[in-house]
């Protein structure tokens, strides 16, 4: 175990120096850091109970010891304990001007594996959550078909099913941290992100039962809230509005596509789309339409509201790209983060999670000196396609600063870029995708911060 | 975000419009997907276009599928005060954080992107648009937001036509009819700016020892902005 532990080394370990911040408040800090700090720890085999304080008042008994508890069914739906009532999906009020049309965050500074609960699965409405009936409620799937045909829900979970577990993630995750530091907390930074296993029919399946022509490029879901989001959706052969082509790793996304019914093994949330969503696995979550009432197969784009105004990015030398769909390899780590304190020096685990929506994830470094060293993490099971993956690695944390991070890299062997890498080519007007390394600073204190390294 | 920039970032580097060297495309799905699809039988429903129909409201970028009917930037004006300039502003300046309708010039639009100041504030149908009838298509489906697609083709049409007219777009003068034949015609400023994505755009290394030389240049912020206390979780909680 202690060769695979990395450990920051304090000697060498001092400020250069403060600048003076900017007129955007940011306080600009160097901070220089031991060249040696991701060295093997070298924990000598210490006798039991060394170096430790010691408890001497009698043991008391807890008050639940003496009384009873409460019976079965007293919940008939379980909540999670009371001491608990912290972990929920929280918004940011200044980032949209109502609810209604807005996002909140998924809390993974308090998640332990790769599945999201339900109740924490993060939210993004264009028009509010609805209650669609799911008796009243029908899937029609025409255009470029043979046979334009029409689904009841109790239709859908009739025909062979499949299952499996992807994350989620709106394009947006971490948007707000493209011009600089701003949310202490991992459920801001990158809590637009949830995992679940997902349950529903293929739409091959569908696809075969219509019989879809093989001239259609292009198909679009559409959703029967409000909003009636609609998104288009590449198949093999897809060119864009101009005649370009759509890059060849965004058409064939769509053969793992499903329309889903259920999450985690039961009904979808009215959140997340009940009865039925799209779901389209790896690509940014807009595009898996929730409350699914229509698909369309075409041979050419919509170019939606969507997909000309929202879901774009703005390119340094002016242009505005489109069609970015791909969530790339990122990951992040969730304990220690800025939303705890860590409590004096000694062993932690250094602990987070990995997804791409490329494929599997491959390697996960951790870094706890900058990134000028890096050490390989251990990838808890199961490692799957386009979902979460957890990573651990000891940690021996010597009380000093220290600029922890992770790296991933997932099977095409794309490598997660440094936020200056991401910069160069996307600049401060991209907001979406912004998938770089997440640095974050332990200080003397155990206090952790959302930091930027902006020269490597 | 304010207009500020941000500091020492070398903005003369090359940007992500990589050029495409696919080869030429089949135009057409690869059927092999369906390889594997099971045979199913007696299950769902037939339907027929015209039963289909109520359902069938997307309108292409090219104007594919818009409805008959017109309206006129005059009728769209007394829409838009009654029912839209709340939420977007007397002018299409937004309002209340609601989304603006007249953004940038496209011209000042593009020198903001090119010189790493904030452009995408101040987005609007003037800048990031490419074409009118997916306006004709998100206002008649989604807008007003309180109730949406509840407007008639014909006021779909006018309060199109009234915010275009709002945000200059060249050709929508006082006097434009909007309709499924002069939609598709016009042409929105934002729309030659639009460039297709072609993959991934950075290319880091997995270095694992001595990864740079000198001293990481850390910025971090300021001041906290609303931190509360939630249990043990420290987060933001701004409801
Ligand atoms: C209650 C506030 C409200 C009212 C009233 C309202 N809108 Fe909106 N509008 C919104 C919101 C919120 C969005 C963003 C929707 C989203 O996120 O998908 C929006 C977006 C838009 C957009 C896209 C703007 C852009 O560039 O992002 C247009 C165009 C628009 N509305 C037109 C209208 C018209 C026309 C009316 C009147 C018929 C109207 N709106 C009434 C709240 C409102």
């Amino acid at each position: 175990m202690s060769e695979n532990m990395i450990n920051t080394v304090p000697e060498g370990t001092k400020k250069a120096g403060e600048a003076s911040s900017d007129r955007r408040k940011f306080l600009r800090k160097s901070v220089a850091l031991a060249a040696g700090g991701a060295a093997i720890a070298a924990t000598s085999a210490a006798n039991a109970g060394d170096g430790l304080k010691t408890w001497t008042t009698p043991l008391k008994n807890e008050p639940t010891r003496h009384m009873l508890g409460r019976g079965v069914v007293s919940v008939p739906y379980g909540l999670p304990s009371k001491y608990e009532s912290g972990v929920v999906r929280r918004n940011v009020g200044w980032l949209t001007a109502d609810t209604i049309a807005s996002i909140s965050f998924t809390p993974w500074q308090d998640l332990h594996g790769i599945i999201t609960p339900n109740g924490l699965h993060f939210e993004r409405y264009h028009a509010g959550a609805v209650d669609v009936d799911p008796s009243k409620h029908h899937l029609v799937v025409h255009g470029m078909v043979k046979q334009p045909m029409i689904f009841t829900v109790d239709d859908l979970k009739r025909l062979p099913s499949h299952t499996a577990i992807h994350f989620l993630e709106c394009p947006a995750n971490g948007a707000m941290e493209w011009r600089g530091v701003q949310m202490d907390s991992l459920q801001f930074t990158h809590g637009m992100m949830s995992c679940s296993e997902w349950t529903g029919v293929k739409l091959t399946t569908l696809m075969e039962m219509v019989g879809v022509d093989p001239k259609a490029t292009w198909f679009y879901g559409e959703g029967t809230d409000g909003s009636a989001l609609q998104r288009s959706v590449p198949m093999e052969g897809a060119v864009d509005q101009h005649g370009r082509p759509i890059p060849p790793e965004y058409t064939n996304h769509y053969r793992d596509a499903m329309v889903c019914y259920a999450q985690n093994g039961e009904a979808l949330r009215p959140e997340n789309g009940y009865p039925i969503r799209l779901f389209i696995p790896g690509f940014e979550a807009n595009i898996s339409t929730k409350y699914l009432r229509r698909i369309m197969f075409t041979d050419k784009p919509l170019v939606t509201y969507q997909e000309t105004r929202h879901y774009i990015e703005v390119l340094p030398n002016g242009m505005i790209r489109q069609y970015d769909l791909v969530n790339e390899a990122n990951s992040v780590i969730n304990y220690p983060c800025p939303d705890f304190k860590l409590n004096g020096k000694g062993t932690y685990e250094i602990r987070g999670i990995a997804w791409s929506g490329y494929g599997k994830i491959a390697h996960v470094d951790v870094s706890v000196d900058g990134g000028k060293n890096w050490k390989q993490a251990n990838l808890v099971e199961p490692v799957l396609n386009k979902c979460v993956t957890k990573f651990t690695l000891p940690f021996e944390w010597d009380g000093e600063e220290a600029l922890i991070m992770s790296r991933a890299t997932d099977e095409t062997g794309y490598v997660q870029p440094t936020l200056k890498q991401l910069r160069e080519v996307r600049g401060f007007n991209s907001i979406y995708h912004k998938n770089s390394i997440q640095v974050w600073k332990i200080e003397k204190t155990g206090e952790v911060k959302n930091v930027q390294i902006e020269n490597v | 975000m304010s207009k500020s920039k941000m500091s020492n970032w070398s903005l003369g580097l090359a940007a992500a419009a990589v050029a495409l060297t696919l080869s030429a495309n089949a135009f057409a799905f690869d059927a092999a997907a369906l390889k594997s699809a099971p045979k199913v039988q007696g299950v769902g429903m037939n339907i027929t276009d015209a039963a289909i129909k109520p359902w069938d409201i997307s309108y292409f970028y090219d104007g594919t599928n818009l409805p008959d009917g017109k309206g006129t930037v005059s009728a769209g004006e007394k829409i838009y005060q009654e029912q839209c300039a709340m939420c977007h502003g007397d002018f299409g300046e937004g309002a209340h954080g609601y989304p603006k309708m007249v953004g940038d010039p496209v011209d000042q639009f593009e020198a903001s992107a090119k010189a790493g100041v904030d452009a995408v504030s101040n987005r609007g149908l003037n800048n990031t648009w490419g074409n009118a009838p997916t306006l004709m298509d998100m206002i008649h489906r989604h807008m007003p937001f309180y109730a949406p697609g509840t407007l008639t083709t014909d006021e779909a049409y006018s309060v199109t036509c009234y915010v275009m007219n709002l945000a200059s777009i060249p050709g929508v003068g006082d006097d434009f009819v909007c309709d499924k034949t002069s939609l598709p015609k016009i042409k929105m400023p934002g729309e030659p700016l639009y460039v297709t994505n072609s993959g991934p755009d950075t290319a880091n290394q997995r270095c694992m020892k001595d990864c740079y030389k000198g001293t990481p240049f850390v910025v971090e912020k300021a001041a906290s902005i609303g931190n509360v206390s939630v249990g043990k979780v420290k987060a933001k909680d701004t409801q």
